[in-house]
């Protein structure tokens, strides 16, 4: 009898797991992702969310791209490329390279994407408006001009903004393209069930011969940190992007994982309102700065996976490997509060994206380290958005908040962290050095070379001195997949590509 | 019986008039703004001024509300800034899985407790009545994010009963995938069908024409069956037509763990995004479910009971 209820046991939950097996094609090899947010359009020019992005980034291609290292560009649908004396003219041969419905991409093509990109309708425009002149040289060769010298239009064209879209299509189709969006990256859509899950397929027209490595690719949206986790553990998915940090030890120790990190062009500090006393005391800030253990927040907050911070500039290009961040001395800080009038301290609100976890759990540990030296921190939770609203009405005291460069060119960090007249005004902190300013107006007319070096760093050293925030870590991303995957990494800009990733069998 | 319908139909009308002058400024007061989440860290001033007036935002607010009427009668609900399509269409793609989940949870919930509460109430006061309850009372309370990661552990992960999340193609592999999610809600349905089935149980069983039934020479399973159980149900209906207009809404945290795309989850990315159109679009389209719920458990209550009149 019981040998009986056991066999029936054994084959029905064997019939039932057999129902979860994915069932793939004999021949066709498929990644499995899994990421943590759907793509919200694919129209390149609309969108600035990471599911958009990274989906987009598969199916277009850009000119030129960011490098593995991500400190330099290399030939995208651009083959090779000339820069004149004075940089204002950029000229571009094509490759030949065809789109997945088997059209070649032409200059004209090249043309109409980049002056929509540079519209009014288009959430990027102010990167590409600069170019202002374009003229088709040949079947295979575009020469663009700038009214006036401004060095970061050369990188931009390597954002995932500028991608190459088919003039004919967009023309004839209009919006309604982008649900059958057709571009000349690796590979092409097939389905997208929103809210769920994006089917691609590999491009039979793709410029690099023999990628991508696998035939098909299915993104899987899975919002809960941790169910992205279970899925790669049930075998479900072979990649999965942003794990929960606090599990990334676990997952590297799991046989059959393997866990990989970068830490891309993000920082992350506390705005001080400069409007507000006492943070228009230069003397106060730099106390902030010296009463925070940094080291401490890296290993506690970020489980290690991450550098402290010099500066609120993520290091990129031009970085100086030279700057020393502020060291941990509640000492120092102490006598800097009673030299700027604070002996016995003070208190003060902190702002903190309530959805944010990693935020939230560093801003207890600011609150502790900074009561050490007498400076009382409430914090007050608060959802993004509105945190966003506030802190530009300057209606805030303190922010825990972080900042990412979405191009490989610096000048769009240090315009949006560290000039007063600008977009943000420091962001938000309203902080001014007109040194500064005088460097900033330099530096994008100054083609790329030492002599560009040296002005950013100078900058980065003002903002670091100036410390208008208290400067905290560059925090890594992290990613996992099954031990079979190879060729995946996430570059600087926080952006991947696939076409190099293959599954061994 | 016709008549009714026609009349709540009519008055539907009224209410919803109200529910859009009331959603859209309630969303005017809210802080935020889509051209700064779109741009925030790009865009000038008077880019984001630019941005605006493509979307029609600069508008006199008197003028974006007749537009969004008018969107409302025509069907789309209006259109969302980002996806760049109708909001009927976004609910549409997403209607079907919440539906799923909320007729899946419910079957699963009555399921569940009509046994519960048959064997409470004929056992009232005795071991197993108390037993059942306490153990509901604890189904209530427990955290419908914890079960879902205990289920997930326990059927998923370990036994491999089950996908872990995610939906499919397909009416039979949609069933087998919205199980677990359907048994997490379907259980705190079902905890609140159980209390108020075996009260009505106990209160019916104690009625007159019970006794004059099993006087008749009706046996215990018939007269149960026919007159006590029957009579009970009516109140359930009541019951659960509530819970499903909240389950609609309600089950975000669910639908989240388990990577569902309902329309819990569209409400709270388009917030988070303020897509106003969508926000909108989806706070009417939400109240016009509840009222139409509430309507058709009207009609059921009213079937199920030839004392009430429909009026």
């Amino acid at each position: 009898m019981k040998q009986s209820i056991k066999g029936l046991l054994l084959a029905s939950t064997m019939a039932l797991s057999f129902l979860t097996l994915a069932a793939p094609g004999a021949d066709a090899q498929t990644l499995r992702v899994a990421m943590g947010g759907d793509a919200v359009s694919l129209d390149p020019i609309a969108t600035s969310d990471n599911g958009s992005i990274w989906t987009q980034l598969l199916i277009y291609d850009t000119l030129i791209r960011p490098d593995k290292a991500g400190t330099g560009l290399e030939p995208g649908l651009a083959e090779s490329w000339s820069i004149s004396e004075d940089g204002l003219t950029l000229t571009f041969k094509l490759r030949d390279a065809k789109f997945s419905d088997g059209s070649p991409v032409t200059p004209e093509d090249v043309q109409y994407s980049l002056m929509r990109a540079a519209s009014e309708a288009s959430n990027w425009g102010r990167f590409f408006r600069p170019i202002t002149g374009y003229k088709i040289m040949g079947a295979r060769e575009i020469e663009m001009t700038l009214e006036k010298p401004f060095t970061p239009a050369f990188n931009n064209l390597a954002l995932f903004s500028a991608a190459i879209l088919p003039k004919a299509l967009l023309e004839a189709q209009g919006d309604s393209f982008f649900e059958k969006p057709v571009g000349s990256g690796p590979f092409m859509l097939k389905e997208w069930v929103r809210g769920s899950k994006i089917v691609l397929e590999a491009n039979p027209h793709y410029w690099q011969e023999g990628k991508p490595g696998v035939d098909k690719a299915e993104l899987e949206i899975v919002s809960e940190g941790s169910a992205r986790v279970i899925k790669l553990e049930a075998d479900e998915v072979d990649l999965i992007l942003d794990p929960p940090l606090n599990q990334l030890a676990d997952l590297d120790a799991k046989e059959g994982i393997s866990v990989g990190q970068v830490v891309p062009y993000r920082s992350d500090f506390v705005l001080l309102n400069n409007t507000k006393a006492p943070f228009d005391n230069l003397e106060v800030r730099q106390a902030l700065n010296y009463a925070i253990d940094k080291e401490a927040l890296v290993q506690g907050v970020l489980y290690g996976a991450g550098k402290v911070a010099g500066s609120a500039m993520p290091v990129m290009s031009y970085a100086d490997p030279a700057l020393e961040p502020y060291p941990y001395d509640p000492a120092k800080a102490k006598q800097l509060l009673e030299d700027a009038g604070y002996p016995d301290g003070f208190s003060t609100t902190m702002l903190v994206n309530s959805s944010n976890a990693a935020h939230r759990n560093a801003a207890v540990a600011l609150q502790a380290m900074l009561g050490a030296v007498g400076v009382k921190i409430e914090i007050q939770m608060i959802e993004g958005g509105t945190m966003w609203e506030t802190t530009k009405a300057g209606e805030y005291e303190i922010a825990l908040s972080y900042a990412t460069s979405d191009t490989i060119d610096p000048d769009q960090s240090i315009g949006f962290l560290a000039v007063n007249p600008e977009r943000a005004n420091a962001y938000h902190t309203q902080w001014q050095d007109l040194r500064l300013n005088e460097l900033y107006d330099l530096e994008r007319a100054t083609v790329n070379g030492d002599a560009r070096g040296a002005m950013f760093k100078e900058m980065v050293q003002i903002l670091h001195d100036g410390a208008p925030y208290i400067f905290l870590y560059h925090p890594a991303s992290a990613w996992a997949t099954q031990d079979d995957v190879t060729g995946f990494e996430i570059l600087p800009t926080s952006n991947f590509r696939l076409e190099d990733v293959t599954i061994t069998e | 019986m016709l008549r009714f319908i026609l009349q709540r139909l009519i008055m539907l009308v009224p209410v919803m008039i109200g529910i859009t002058i009331l959603s859209f400024v309630l969303l005017q007061i809210m802080p935020g703004d889509p051209a700064e989440r779109a741009m925030g860290t790009r865009a000038s001033a008077e880019e984001l001024e630019a941005m605006r007036r493509l979307w029609g935002l600069d508008l006199p607010l008197w003028q974006q509300y007749l537009l969004f009427l008018k969107d409302c009668v025509t069907g789309s609900f209006g259109t969302s800034l980002f996806h760049k399509l109708p909001v009927s269409t976004l609910i549409l793609e997403r209607i079907p899985y919440t539906l799923g989940l909320t007729l899946y949870s419910t079957m699963i919930a009555v399921l569940i407790a009509l046994p519960f509460a048959t064997i409470a109430a004929l056992q009232r006061g005795r071991l197993a009545d108390v037993i059942i309850r306490q153990l509901f009372v604890l189904l209530i309370a427990m955290p419908p994010f914890w079960l879902c990661f205990v289920l997930i552990l326990m059927l998923a992960l370990n036994l491999g009963f089950f996908p872990t999340g995610g939906v499919g193609d397909g009416f039979l592999e949609n069933l087998h995938r919205l199980f677990l999610p359907s048994l997490v809600v379907g259980l705190s349905t079902a905890a609140l069908i159980q209390q108020s089935l075996r009260a009505t149980l106990i209160d019916t069983m104690k009625a007159d024409y019970v006794d004059t039934a099993r006087a008749k020479g009706l046996s215990r399973t018939q007269v149960f069956r026919r007159h006590i159980l029957r009579n009970s149900l009516i109140s359930t209906i009541s019951v659960v037509g509530v819970r499903i207009s909240w389950i609609i809404g309600g089950t975000v945290v669910v639908e989240k763990i388990f990577s569902v795309p309902g329309l819990g989850g569209l409400l709270i990315d388009s917030i988070l995004a303020r897509d106003l159109p969508v926000i909108r679009g989806l706070v009417v389209f939400f109240a016009l479910l509840v009222v139409l719920v509430n309507l058709m458990t009207d009609i059921a209550y009213s079937l199920a009971d030839p004392r009430v009149s429909l009026k």
